[in-house]
């Protein structure tokens, strides 16, 4: 979702630093806020926050591209993640994003034209007794096959308004 | 605090980095990522050593090993060298092209066959002096971004920098001398950005960028900025000095 384009301007990004006083150690609860209220992180909500806590914008960059839970493009309405940890890797996760890759035609990292998936592989959620492990937003699937992933994104279009 | 390094007893304060102590002794240390002027980052670990201290040994980076006790340090051994020979070869395959491997393979070479896969072309490292030396003297306009093998130093989104003011420390530290700095008529380039530069006032030559004049002109608004390079500096010291003691007959 972008919060932005939808006319909502930056007076979200404010409230979330009202919450906060203006110390470095509250950059990463910032920046998380952040993104859990708009799927990821404007260009103008990093330049927000740099005024803010009067710290270079290239440390907010930074930290944007090291943590995998933050992300520079908008994630799609359904944020798909599939578990590459090791215990996933041996039971095929490669599988689930081949799969994935086909049905939605995005390769990790991107989001659908429509806005609606977007697909990321993740390094370890730490359920290594589910894999191979599929979380879609905060749902996990767990013993994901390959054919169980069509029925599986069928069943969300399903719940979904359409309104995006 | 005593220390005894490669046989030697030296004197450190409490604290004080293992590094710092052997270099002020003349011991010395090979460092890739560190500059005196800036605080140790142990990426390069060039500067391992062992310590014994109390009959166990340990290996550890110099530039960021504080002395707290009596100690003994083993710059040279077997073990380190052993060491010191695989992180040439694994900095080998991450920045063939760097101008620190002509020094490396001139005290390590030639090296054996790697079997790490070598990044043809690469001068960085990844050290990070760079960043450090930007937040340091500049003002942190780059930094490393992303993580793992994506891992680089680049201004943010990648653009050139507006807070870059040109000052070159990133250029300037680099061991590796991966960070392009160009001038030209009076115009600066890196980071794909051009910064005018000012000349000195006695002698014409181009000093700094006039960025760097106005940075340093808002951190200490009262103070002048004097333009002037360090030659002239010296030598405007000297006939300072001069003048004051020409008619006291000394």
């Amino acid at each position: 979702m972008d919060c932005i384009k939808q006319g909502e301007g930056t007076t979200f990004v404010r409230e979330i630093l009202d919450r906060y006083p203006k110390e470095q150690r509250f950059l990463l609860a910032i920046l998380q806020d952040i993104q859990k209220r708009c799927g990821y992180l404007p260009r103008e909500a990093l330049e927000l926050v740099r005024e803010h806590l009067d710290v270079p914008l290239s440390r907010l960059y930074s930290m944007a591209t090291f943590y995998k839970a933050l992300s520079l493009k908008p994630k799609g309405r359904y944020a798909i993640k599939v578990c590459d940890g090791t215990a996933c890797h041996i039971r095929d996760s490669r599988g689930l994003v081949d799969a994935l890759e086909k049905l939605l035609g995005i390769g990790p990292g991107e989001t659908t034209e429509d806005g609606r998936f977007s697909l990321e592989t993740v390094n370890c959620l730490g359920s290594c007794a589910l894999a191979p492990v599929m979380v879609i937003n905060d749902v996990y699937y767990a013993k994901v096959t390959p054919e169980k992933i069509a029925g599986i994104l069928r069943r969300l279009e399903g719940e979904d308004d359409g309104d995006i | 605090m005593r220390v005894i390094i490669d046989g030697r007893e030296c004197l450190a304060r409490r604290g004080e980095y293992l590094l710092d102590v052997a270099k002020r002794n003349g011991i010395f240390i090979p460092t890739l990522c560190h500059s005196d002027a800036l605080p140790g980052q142990s990426s390069c670990r060039m500067c391992i050593v062992e310590v014994v201290e109390g009959g166990r040994s340990k290996t550890v980076a110099s530039c960021v090993y504080p002395v707290l006790g009596d100690i003994e340090v083993k710059t040279n051994s077997d073990k380190i060298r052993r060491i010191r020979r695989t992180l040439v070869k694994l900095i080998h395959a991450s920045s063939p092209a760097g101008k620190h491997m002509e020094d490396l393979l001139e005290r390590y070479g030639p090296l054996p066959e790697n079997r790490f896969e070598v990044a043809e072309g690469e001068k960085c490292m990844l050290c990070g002096l760079c960043v450090s030396a930007c937040e340091a003297l500049g003002t942190g306009a780059i930094s490393t971004i992303n993580r793992g093998t994506a891992k680089e130093v680049a201004p943010p989104f990648k653009e050139p920098p507006e807070a870059c003011i040109g000052c070159g420390a990133c250029a300037h530290v680099c061991p590796g001398d991966a960070i392009e700095m160009k001038e030209q008529g009076g115009i600066r380039t890196i980071w794909d950005r051009n910064f005018e530069m000012l000349e000195c006032t006695g002698c014409g030559e181009y000093i700094m960028t006039r960025q760097q004049q106005e940075y340093i002109k808002a951190k200490d608004p009262e103070g002048t900025v004097e333009l002037l390079c360090e030659k002239c500096k010296r030598k405007k010291t000297v006939d300072g000095f001069r003048d004051a003691f020409k008619n006291t007959g000394f």
